[in-house]
């Protein structure tokens, strides 16, 4: 992502104290530690200028989305809360909808498939921000992934409170990416990637999954 | 400690009949509510405006209740009120009790209220009889089951469990064969129809404005619980209001979209009184609304009951309704993601865990008609904000484990220096346990390692490589204005409404025979001499009987079990659903169009009016009405969709082109 940007002539700022944003503790209901991760997130970020921007789309679906019900109640954290929602992109969001950049120059040789990942495009409505950039892949074929819309079975502590069902998601989503016939699977999310690699790996499958940046930052066209 | 929902999940996903059952439901119906919706192309709007009413209702639902009640009342109905089951349940015993010494025998049509109540069993142990009527329901309660689905009981069950059941409880010859399976069904329930002494039904909205009540079935074992018994009690919970009939054709517009697939179910109900020398009753049933308005939880009462939810949630594609129990075993009626919502709010903290089964992917809210923010909701039950979460325990619903590696985590996380060194202790940690590969295989127990490995930490993590160098001058981007590419399906609006009502209608397996006024006797006799029909049930002045009898045909003027045609002249037609309106009246036409197999709609062009908004306020001055979609119908068993069930198989529309007289 530093490297797009970079390559874009934007500056690229990171904050070293920043930590999460605790959408692991919100998710779980315990609010108030999300509370307090939330309280240093915004601290943190609000000693900075510019736009915020997130290689995850669910860390920005936190900010922009819950970190106003976790403040609904303290109207002075709220107002900070959402001063900040308002300076956070999701990354394709920001290059698409913001920059209104579509081919960032990538090259990629070969065929990818594309996971809209839920808190992205149920949670934020983007879904044609990260597909136009694929589109606009040099050498790259994008071929459907059938059933896309369904959930790939993370859901953070949700994987590991009931891995039966998330489980039998994984399975899926994996035997859906078999049916697209693409090699390599693009996330534009760190909790898809996790999971989806560690899914692919037990199973041993040859298939891969990377995320949006990495092909959108590939100009040599390596696979 | 054992947890018995996630024994629940682990039958759920064992059993392979179960889940082949749970896949086709979900296909089906999600498929059937997205093709729906491509005849809607407002929905969008029409959805806005149904959380908008629904919202509107449940911020002022005592005023709401209060024209209700008043309104219902004047109109002859008895309206009582219940705080909870047991009150509920007395209020029954009241009024059974008030007319009957004897056994009772009670026919009861689909009310998910009374599954709060569980009246079944309430009434049974006081010796009272109660049959399910619905398809589905009769299905599970001849197994003893409770329904594993608010729209399709018996979800979880495929035909050769139904064929089995039939064959041991009810004697019949095994079959595997739907139709007939539905037709034994019809036969033994259309004998509990004719000799019940109370009809109970559900009600799917109240009518603040006009005191009436809208039910909405498929089989047609509503109209007969609330038209052939003596008495009528149907069942609703306080929240389930619309303010008019604007409000009504709104939600009617939605509800059988997101709940079938159907632009309108085949029978839609608004009833306003009891009919002649018919006692009728409301029980409105508060057992914990009230708790959860005044609770964070309060947008869950919007719901409309429609089941769309379920179909498009992948965990309930997986375990089905009836994994969704309690800490202690029990099962709450609700399942899917609006049961995990209201069910801990409802009926006890025991519920809460069901709200930790969601990996909040959202795919909920996108199929709600109300559009209710359930995900929103499911964290808010997991932060112990609904109303009866005083379980000190754990109000979360988490595991132990779970819960103190969060509260770690969220310590470390309000630190960078820790959170800095706490990635480097993981990044050694894996390495150490996975030196030579880049992942890690964690143990069954973790949860993680249940069915993938985990990628080892990065030893230098980002923050650790990212030198925040000299920063370049940024170039001046031009901002683009965002296009937003909204695709609306394109709706193909015929040209005429008479078109339109004849494609309509013949799209839900209606027919229709054009005629002029003077040819209409004539044409329904041809009709009735191809059916070798010589007597019919026939709605005063709407044939002329002097041609009926010298064709040999004989007529009566009252409903009769075992006559096998119907005819009435329907009060207007609906263009956009193909529907006819009927009511109540004289010679009693309203079961002209229910008890025969055949029912015939004499409906006169002009009549047709543009959509079921327009046709509404016809149904305020009736006691009983029904807007019929076409045959009876039911998907109980497998979806398989078969005609024909409680009432009329066919449905046939004479329509009389009035324009000109040839």
């Amino acid at each position: 992502m530093v490297d797009i940007f970079h390559r874009l002539g934007i500056a690229v700022d990171f904050v070293p104290d920043q930590t999460c944003c605790g959408q692991p503790n919100f998710n779980a209901g315990l609010r108030t530690e999300a509370r307090a991760i939330a309280q240093h997130t915004i601290r943190v970020f609000e000693k900075t200028t510019g736009d915020i921007v997130m290689p995850s789309g669910s860390c920005a679906h936190m900010i922009k989305h819950n970190y106003p019900e976790l403040f609904a109640d303290d109207p002075a954290w709220l107002a900070r809360a959402q001063d900040l929602g308002k300076r956070v992109f999701e990354f394709t969001e920001y290059l698409v909808d913001y920059l209104g950049i579509i081919d960032v120059g990538a090259q990629w040789n070969g065929t990818l498939t594309y996971h809209p990942s839920c808190h992205i495009s149920r949670g934020m409505h983007i879904d044609r921000q990260p597909r136009a950039l694929l589109a606009n892949v040099r050498g790259a074929r994008i071929v459907d992934l059938p059933h896309a819309e369904e959930c790939c079975g993370f859901g953070g502590i949700f994987s590991i409170e009931h891995p039966e069902l998330s489980a039998e998601w994984l399975k899926r989503k994996v035997s859906n990416l078999e049916m697209s016939g693409a090699p390599t699977l693009v996330v534009a999310e760190a909790g898809c990637l996790m999971h989806l690699a560690g899914g692919l790996h037990r199973q041993k499958k040859q298939q891969r999954v990377i995320h949006i940046a990495e092909v959108l930052a590939n100009r040599g066209g390596k696979q | 400690m054992t947890n018995p929902f996630r024994a629940h999940i682990r039958q759920s996903l064992a059993n392979e009949a179960l889940q082949i059952a749970l896949d086709a439901n979900a296909e089906r119906r999600v498929h059937g509510r997205i093709a729906a919706f491509a005849s809607l192309p407002d929905w969008k709007d029409r959805r806005n405006q149904a959380h908008a009413i629904r919202a509107d209702v449940i911020e002022h639902l005592d005023r709401y209740l209060e024209t209700f009640i008043f309104n219902a009342r004047n109109n002859g109905i008895t309206v009582h009120r219940a705080k909870d089951a047991a009150e509920a349940i007395n209020i029954f015993t009241n009024i059974i009790r008030a007319r009957h010494d004897a056994p009772v025998l009670i026919a009861k049509s689909k009310s998910m209220v009374s599954e709060e109540l569980d009246l079944n069993r309430a009434l049974e142990s006081k010796g009272i009889r109660v049959v399910e009527t619905d398809l589905g329901e009769y299905i599970v309660q001849l197994r003893g089951e409770k329904p594993a689905h608010i729209i399709t009981p018996a979800v979880h069950l495929r035909r050769q469990e139904v064929g089995q059941l039939f064959h041991e409880k009810l004697s019949e010859p095994y079959t595997e064969d739907i139709p007939t399976l539905v037709n034994a069904a019809r036969r033994v329930l259309r004998e509990v129809f004719l000799t019940a002494d109370i009809g109970v039904s559900g009600v799917n909205f109240g009518i603040a404005d006009t005191g009436g009540i809208c039910i909405v079935t498929n089989e047609g074992n509503g109209r007969m619980v609330t038209t052939l018994p003596p008495v009528h009690i149907a069942l609703m919970g306080m929240e389930r209001l619309v303010r008019n009939f604007d409000d009504l054709a709104i939600m009617l517009s939605l509800l059988p979209r997101s709940a079938t697939g159907q632009k309108l179910s085949v029978y839609t109900q608004i009833i306003h009184q009891p009919l002649d020398g018919q006692q009728r009753h409301i029980l409105l049933l508060d057992n914990g609304r009230t708790r959860l308005r005044s609770s964070p939880l309060k947008e869950s009462l919007y719901c409309i009951r429609c089941g769309s939810c379920l179909n498009a949630c992948p965990v309930f594609r997986e375990i089905g309704g009836h994994a969704y129990v309690g800490k202690n075993g029990a099962l709450s009626p609700y399942s899917g993601p609006i049961g995990s919502v209201i069910s801990a709010g409802l009926f006890g903290s025991n519920f809460i865990p069901l709200a930790q089964a969601s990996s909040l992917c959202g795919a909920c809210k996108d199929a709600c008609p109300v559009d209710i923010d359930l995900p929103k909701l499911l964290t808010r039950v997991r932060a112990g904000q609904s109303p009866l979460s005083t379980s000190p325990s754990s109000p979360h619903g988490l595991s132990t484990l779970s819960t103190i590696f969060l509260r770690i985590y969220g310590r470390v996380a309000t630190h960078p220096k820790l959170f800095a060194i706490s990635q480097r202790f993981a990044a050694l940690g894996t390495r150490l346990v996975s030196p030579f590969s880049a992942m890690v295989r964690l143990p069954a127990f973790t949860g993680w390692g249940y069915s993938k490995d985990l990628p080892r930490f990065a030893s230098k993590p980002f923050r650790a490589q990212f030198h925040r160098r000299e920063v370049k001058t940024a170039r001046k981007l031009e901002k683009i204005i965002r296009k937003t590419v909204e695709s609306i399906p394109e709706t193909p609006i015929s040209n005429s409404r008479t078109e339109q009502f004849i494609t309509e209608l013949t799209a839900v397996g209606g027919h229709l025979t054009r005629t002029s006024a003077n040819e209409l006797t004539e044409k329904v006799i041809e009709l009735l001499k191809s059916r070798d029909v010589n007597h019919i049930h026939l709605e005063p002045n709407v044939l002329d009987e002097n041609a009926l009898q010298q064709a040999g045909i004989t007529v009566s003027h009252a409903s009769n079990p075992a006559t096998r045609v119907g005819v009435t002249k329907a009060l207007c037609g609906v263009a956009d659903t193909g529907s006819v309106l009927e009511a109540d009246g004289e010679g009693g036409k309203i079961h002209a169009s229910l008890l025969p197999e055949l029912h015939i709609a004499v409906l006169h062009k002009s009549d047709i009016l543009p959509s079921l908004i327009d046709a509404l306020p016809l149904t305020r001055q009736k006691k009983s009405t029904v807007v019929i979609t076409g045959p009876s119908r039911t998907g109980d068993i497998e979806m398989s969709l078969t005609i024909g069930v409680h009432g009329p198989s066919e449905v046939h529309v004479f329509l009389v082109d009035d324009s000109n007289s040839q």
